[in-house]
């Protein structure tokens, strides 16, 4: 299909998307899904899943978006593949660095190239670094290439970055959820005539009624983890009950801190104030029933809950840690963002929205309003527009307009994707 | 308002009917689903989203079965509340206040003319009307009900009818006894009211301690050395009772009033160790499975190891 006509660049496109495993529960598949839901509406959506490890998606992945595996791993499936030869034999295409390596191998390495050099679709999608160097290296010439970063550049390891660096400008673009990520992808990676944007993730509208205001209860959200930082919302919280004991936090969520969480509120003597709830699914009528969310991480790749609750219309306080609650937040209009790692600064913000009925009502109809932008119609919007002007200026290896550019960017693409192979090659491995 | 006493129990026996209940044949067979809403005198609304089917709406001449867990099969044990259509292909059904549901676990059913009772999966609960209730409390009953996602992921209501009721409010641990605040719906705490610590499995053993009361609220204060001299070993409970007066049934003390069906390991408190005669124990409040408030002694493990 290669490069659409201009008549075609107003019509519909055929979007494939690239995944882990669209079957399992993750922010990753929960925002894939809502944004395939969106585009579904125009388009021709398809969601490619490497792996498929269960008959039915744990999200509904909509109406009018195909799904389909590569790679079968249900035990109980006539044609499970777990146990083909390949399957056990190390990937050589995958990046060793990236997280998920090793459940990435021989077949998968086989099925997806296969998959790519056949792919009919005017944009391919791959969701995560290890499918985006597949995107790269194994795509027939044509379609559009946009490879999704949803966790940030300073997560990567130096080896993963510099395979990121020589098989990245093979792609026609490059999206963060952030900002400032994409401004690290362009400082950081250097990837010419790559178009590196930053789209946020998306958060349709909840299935309730906003918060009005009126319940003195602060509500967070997430796993129980260190980076999470919830021992420092609890120490925050202990000066806020001091001034205020009639309110009160809700922790949604289980981990691997839920213990020492405990000891700290027992240890706090917070146990008629802070509670840890367990997980909760679906999350908007917890959000719904606080008037106030809290966010005390020490880092968030985007920060999803903080959009959460604002789309339940809670204004969040937020540490102003990297990466995302800084571009979500506008600080003392609809929320407040705090330096990292300060629980006095937490519970003076805290404190703050609770001392004042009015303010901390205004601030939750700012929310609402401001976090519309989230709202999967839009982020479909700007993924649209993206899709269509990389499209108009041709994929990166194919199209007309294209072309010139495109023979340098593939020389170099292939030159550098040498150096990959070379490395590769030291390491035992070799490139496909 | 109907309730199932008045209702031939027509359909629990009855045979599946293909395609009305369980679809094309070779179709997912995708069960009903319900949003819920409750209100803050303790009534609930269900929404219930039939099966995904083209005219599966028009099909229901329906009703949402609540059948108790446990329950033989008596009419009493089951409630039948009609659905009618409420607009977008929905199907709504009310549990007003007013109807009583007997206290226990309530599984709630789809059930259509001639079909089978489905099980109900959750869909939206919206339950932010229970946070914080304050029934009036010159009632002199409490009603609540919380619908909660079972284990097997299914949609249920847990139901309390208390008349009169003792609400338990903050509670507060020291290294030798454990205070509780709460408020009476009913009848009020008098002055000669005691709170009953009763060893459960042997009724013959009580400790009493004063109440004091102050209007619709009360207080006590409950010492673990007295609750911890009979321990004989393993894991012993003192059940709480509120007895308001001396010519006064004793009430049951409990924590209702919230959105939260079980409470047992989300309102936790900390357990004291404690030197009983019969070795270490460890003891501290909690909340059984039926949310009501107990105080167990258990063998305290952490002293065992540090020996």
């Amino acid at each position: 299909m290669g490069t659409l006509r201009d008549s075609e660049l107003r019509g519909r496109m055929h979007i494939s998307f690239l995944i882990h495993n669209a079957y399992g529960i993750g922010g990753t598949i929960r925002t894939t899904y809502n944004l395939a839901r969106s585009l579904a509406d125009h388009h021709d959506v398809e969601i490619v899943s490497v792996f498929r490890h269960r008959d039915t998606p744990v999200f509904e992945p909509g109406p009018g978006v195909r799904l389909r595996h590569l790679v079968d791993i249900r035990k109980d499936s006539p044609s499970y593949e777990g146990e083909d030869p390949a399957y056990l034999r190390r990937s050589k295409a995958f990046p060793v660095a990236e997280g998920r390596y090793k459940q990435y191998n021989e077949l998968t390495d086989r099925r997806i190239a296969e998959h790519l050099r056949s792919v009919e679709a005017d944009i391919v999608v791959g969701t995560r670094p290890g499918l985006n160097v597949h995107l790269a290296r194994d795509t027939r010439r044509g379609p559009v290439l946009v490879g999704q970063e949803h966790l940030t550049l300073d997560s990567h390891s130096t080896r993963l970055r510099r395979d990121l660096r020589d098989l990245y400008p093979r792609l026609d673009a490059v999206t963060t959820v952030t900002e400032a990520d994409a401004e690290a992808y362009r400082r950081g990676l250097r990837l010419p005539g790559v178009r590196i944007e930053a789209v946020p993730n998306s958060v349709p509208e909840p299935g309730v009624e906003p918060a009005d205001g009126t319940g003195k209860w602060v509500v967070a959200a997430g796993r129980l983890a260190r980076v999470k930082r919830y021992d420092l919302l609890i120490k925050a919280f202990q000066q806020v009950v001091a001034d205020r004991p009639d309110w009160r936090l809700r922790i949604y969520g289980g981990g691997a801190e839920k213990d020492k969480l405990r000891a700290l509120i027992d240890r706090l003597g917070l146990y008629n104030h802070v509670y840890l709830m367990g997980p909760a699914n679906p999350l908007d009528p917890e959000w719904a029933k606080g008037s106030i969310g809290a966010v005390t991480s020490s880092l968030e790749s985007f920060g999803m809950t903080i959009v959460e609750a604002m789309r339940c219309g809670l204004p969040v306080v937020a540490t102003d840690c990297p990466h995302g609650p800084g571009e979500i937040i506008a600080n003392g209009v609809d929320g407040r963002l705090v330096p990292p790692g300060n629980a006095d600064a937490v519970a003076g913000a805290l404190l703050e929205l609770i001392n004042d009925d009015a303010l901390r009502r205004q601030m939750g109809r700012a929310a609402l309003k401001d976090s519309a932008r989230f709202d999967p119609s839009q982020v479909a919007g700007r993924y649209e527009t993206l899709f269509r002007e990389l499209a108009a200026r041709g994929g990166t290896r194919g199209g007309l307009r294209g072309r010139l550019r495109t023979s340098v960017q593939r020389s170099r693409g292939a030159l550098l994707g040498g150096a990959y192979a070379a490395r590769a090659a030291l390491r035992g491995g070799h490139t496909a | 308002m109907t309730t199932s006493a008045d209702l031939p129990l027509r359909g629990a026996a009855a045979p599946s009917v293909s395609g009305v209940i369980t679809g094309e044949p070779g179709a997912p067979s995708e069960p009903p689903r319900a949003d819920c809403v409750a209100d803050s005198a303790g009534g609930l609304t269900f929404d219930v989203v039939p099966p995904g089917r083209p005219g599966a709406a028009e099909a229901w001449d329906a009703a949402l079965l609540l059948r108790r867990r446990g329950g033989r099969g008596a009419p009493a044990d089951e409630l039948r509340l009609p659905l009618v259509p409420a607009g977008d292909g929905r199907l709504r059904a009310a549990l007003p206040s007013t109807v009583a549901l007997p206290e226990g676990r309530w599984d709630a059913f789809a059930v259509s003319a001639g079909g089978e009772p489905e099980r109900i999966m959750p869909g939206i609960n919206d339950l932010r009307s229970l946070l914080d209730r304050r029934p009036d409390p010159e009632r002199g009953s409490v009603a609540v009900r919380i619908p909660y996602v079972t284990k097997n992921g299914n949609l249920s209501v847990r139901s309390w009818l208390r008349a009169p009721h003792a609400e338990a409010g903050e509670i507060h641990v020291t290294e030798e006894s454990v205070s509780v605040r709460g408020r009476t719906f009913g009848r009020a705490a008098g002055p000669d009211a005691v709170v009953e610590a009763r060893r459960r499995g042997d009724p013959e053993t009580v400790r009493t301690a004063p109440v004091t009361g102050e209007g619709t609220r009360f207080t006590f204060s409950l010492s673990y050395p007295e609750l911890a001299g009979p321990w004989q070993g393993g894991s012993e409970a003192w059940d709480l009772w509120l007895r308001p007066a001396a010519d006064a049934d004793a009430v049951r003390i409990g924590r209702l009033l919230d959105d939260v069906a079980e409470k047992k390991h989300i309102f936790t408190y900390p357990s004291q160790p404690l030197t009983a005669p019969n070795g270490p124990v460890r003891v501290g409040p909690y909340y059984t499975l039926d949310n009501d408030l107990s105080v167990r002694v258990a063998e305290d493990r952490s002293q065992d190891a540090a020996e």
